[in-house]
């Protein structure tokens, strides 16, 4: 009963020992705020990727993708189809975007992907990502709305000349006009990456558009052939694709799919255009593992060392897996930070020890065990830890609870952003506290502080009672 | 070899360095149940070592300690242990109570440590009576509640001679229990003890050097030189 009174006495009396908490509860709450912002912009970013990419993603291995997309998704329905929401055809090639800025022409890398967008639409967040230059959602479609083409110039003459009379000059100026309007803005749309599309200033001040709405674009892209040649197709900008993932924003731009196979030349003598993806939508609580295990050694049946299968986990492997060494790493590092603390703790339990040389010698006179004593100091390192993480865990989440509240006020202070949200357009840190990171955190911390306070304890313990009570 | 505690052929020696001291060199004592013996002698003659060894808080080099004829030097730590918690009582020079604890939680230390969480928690009542009653009987009932730094060294003395009676021992040491405070608290003290040792039949060693207290006990023991000089009746 004795170690518990006296553990109690000395950690409400020895306020040397709290100070040396103070760093455990420092670590501690570092730890926490740390893990939390991570684990929510991880969560975040797995969000976006997962919002973008379909679940099961079959793929050919060719750019030139396989004609007979319609027998490989009856494969797919036949085999897995009961797990199946959706299933979209996509064509995916890497190609070169040019557009006008007045009189200077401007070219971009970008990943041109053709899709339908009704299908593309059921098979992940693709509608949910489409805006127009104000930022109002608009539905999944490539069709050129009217107003575009009459806003173009040779539109604005034809709407001028619709009131005159009928002759032959009239007739001639509005088909030539009617041409004139098809190739300032050409009959197929495209939603264009909105990283891409606009200038994005910063400070709070809007993003400028570089690529208006009607904007005519040039794609090039490798055609079909033996030797791949470049192929050229005009589109008109009717819509931007924002995400929130500048990887894809600042890349993508959705053109029509049948269009794309048909510039490409991958349209076959039966009039199959030829497809490189098949997007597949899974119902939820289905293991998309072993959907996509199944489907790669099925697939492989069909067409040997062709089809390749995967999870949008395992497609964005190495950055999933970027973001988790990070972590892990600075886990380590931070665990560090606990570790000096149980030095501290360590040197002032020395220093305790030795205070109470005497005390020591007392109990031990009145019958206390080695083990006793050693259990006081031990006791003693353990509540120590008890209060050094329950009051870092608490001033950890109270941190992670606030934070926003504490970067504007940081910022404020500073007079410069500390988080800058043009990196990744998120207006808020994104936090999440994960139970198991907690109690492991909380766990480390206890550890390192009963770990610290062994060796003064068995000092203590070791201690021979006459010597320790002729102590001066 | 009878007697209630007894020590025979006591041989000790402390090493300070490459040099042995000896310090106790053959010494044979034997201490009647009830009995107030005084150990006497000049500093370092051995007479608090002795009373280390007699109260198991030191081990001899050879020779053993008897409490009731039965050999008590030489068993396992446990029951040394326990054999200091219930049968012996230290009071010392210094008092030494524990700074951070009250008066009545000090004299509660024997109890403390005897009992573990759970069984203290069921006598907790009474151990605190009975500490209480202990400090009312050396005369300390209204300091229950104050720190030994708020206490007078005899206060502080007081509450030592009750801590080391609370646990009913057998055998009481005492490392020169007046040697700090001056001659009038000393002499209460002292005339405290002799009443205990009347009272309860306490058996009681009192190391001192100073001749005048060595005279009220029943006994009186001489060390010179790590032996037994003199056995000598009680004046009084």
């Amino acid at each position: 009963m004795y170690k518990y009174l006296l553990c109690w006495r000395y950690l409400r009396t020895r306020y040397i020992a709290l100070a040396s908490i103070i760093s455990v509860m420092l670590g501690v709450a570092t730890m926490i705020v740390v893990n939390a912002v991570m684990a929510g912009f991880a969560e975040k970013m797995r969000d976006r990727l997962h919002g973008v990419l379909a679940d099961v993603v079959v793929e050919s291995y060719a750019l030139e993708g396989f004609n007979n997309s319609d027998e490989v998704m009856a494969r797919i329905q036949d085999l897995v189809g009961d797990q199946l929401i959706a299933m979209a055809p996509t064509m995916e090639t890497p190609g070169i975007l040019r557009f006008r800025i007045g009189s200077e022409s401007v070219t971009r890398p970008v990943q041109v992907i053709g899709v339908h967008p009704l299908e593309r639409a059921k098979t992940g967040d693709f509608a949910e990502h489409l805006f127009d230059e104000n930022g109002n959602q608009i539905p999944p479609s490539f069709e050129v709305p009217e107003a575009l083409r009459s806003q173009s110039p040779a539109g604005m003459r034809l709407k001028e000349l619709q009131g005159e009379p009928e002759d032959a000059f009239t007739k001639a100026m509005i088909e030539q006009l009617e041409q004139q309007a098809t190739e300032q803005v050409p009959e197929h749309g495209a939603l264009v990456g909105y990283a891409i599309a606009t200038f994005h200033q910063g400070n709070g001040l809007p993003d400028r558009f570089l690529i208006p709405p009607g904007t005519k674009i040039n794609l090039v892209f490798p055609k079909h052939g033996k030797i791949p040649e470049p192929g050229y197709d005009e589109f008109t900008t009717i819509g931007y694709f924002k995400s929130d993932m500048s990887e894809y924003d600042s890349t993508h731009v959705y053109v029509p799919l049948e269009q794309l196979q048909r510039a490409r030349l991958l349209v076959d003598e039966e009039g199959r255009g030829a497809v490189n993806q098949i997007q597949l939508k899974v119902k939820p609580g289905v293991d998309i593992d072993r959907m996509a295990e199944t489907l790669q050694l099925e697939l492989e049946r069909l067409r040997p060392m062709y089809f390749r299968v995967s999870t949008w986990e395992q497609k964005q492997g190495p950055l999933l897996a970027a973001v988790a060494m990070e972590q892990s790493i600075l886990n380590i590092l931070l665990f560090f930070i606990i570790a000096v603390a149980g030095f501290g703790i360590l040197a002032i339990f020395s220093m305790i020890v030795v205070e109470k040389t005497r005390d020591i010698g007392i109990m031990k006179a009145l019958g206390a065990s080695t083990a006793g004593v050693r259990n006081i100091f031990l006791g003693y390192g353990l509540l120590l830890g008890v209060v050094g993480s329950g009051v870092g865990m608490v001033g950890g989440l109270l941190f992670v609870h606030y934070i926003n509240e504490i970067e504007k006020f940081l910022s404020a202070v500073l007079r410069r952003k500390v988080f800058d949200d043009t990196i990744y357009y998120f207006d808020r840190i994104p936090t999440l506290v994960e139970t198991h990171t907690l109690i492991g955190i909380v766990l480390g911390a206890l550890f390192i502080a009963v770990a610290a306070s062994i060796w003064p304890a068995r000092r203590a313990a070791k201690m021979h009672p006459v010597k320790a009570l002729r102590f001066e | 070899m009878g007697g209630h505690i007894a020590v025979d052929g006591l041989f000790k020696s402390y090493r300070t360095g490459k040099l042995e001291v000896p310090v106790l060199r053959g010494v044979h004592v034997e201490v009647e149940r009830g009995e107030l013996v005084a150990i006497v002698g000049a500093s370092g003659s051995g007479k608090s070592t002795l009373l280390h060894i007699l109260g198991l808080l030191d081990a001899p080099d050879a020779g053993d300690v008897r409490l009731d004829s039965r050999r008590i030097d030489n068993l396992p730590d446990r029951e040394r242990d326990a054999l200091r918690n219930k049968t012996f009582g230290f009071i010392f020079q210094f008092y030494h109570l524990l700074p951070e604890l009250s008066a009545l939680e000090n004299v509660m230390m024997p109890h403390l440590i005897r009992h573990g969480l759970f069984s203290y928690m069921r006598r907790r009542k009474a151990i605190r009576r009975d500490a209480a009653a202990m400090l009312e009987r050396v005369g300390l009932g209204h300091r229950m509640a104050h720190k030994p730094a708020e206490l007078s060294g005899g206060e502080m003395q007081r509450a030592a001679i009750a801590r080391a009676l609370v646990g009913t021992p057998e055998v009481l040491l005492a490392d020169e229990p007046t040697g700090n405070l001056d001659a009038a608290t000393g002499q209460g003290v002292l005339d405290l003890l002799r009443d205990l040792n009347r009272e309860r039949g306490l058996t009681m060693m009192l190391v001192t050097h100073d001749q005048q207290i060595a005279n009220q006990a029943d006994r009186v023991v001489r060390l010179a030189e790590g032996r037994i000089e003199e056995w000598a009746p009680a004046l009084v």
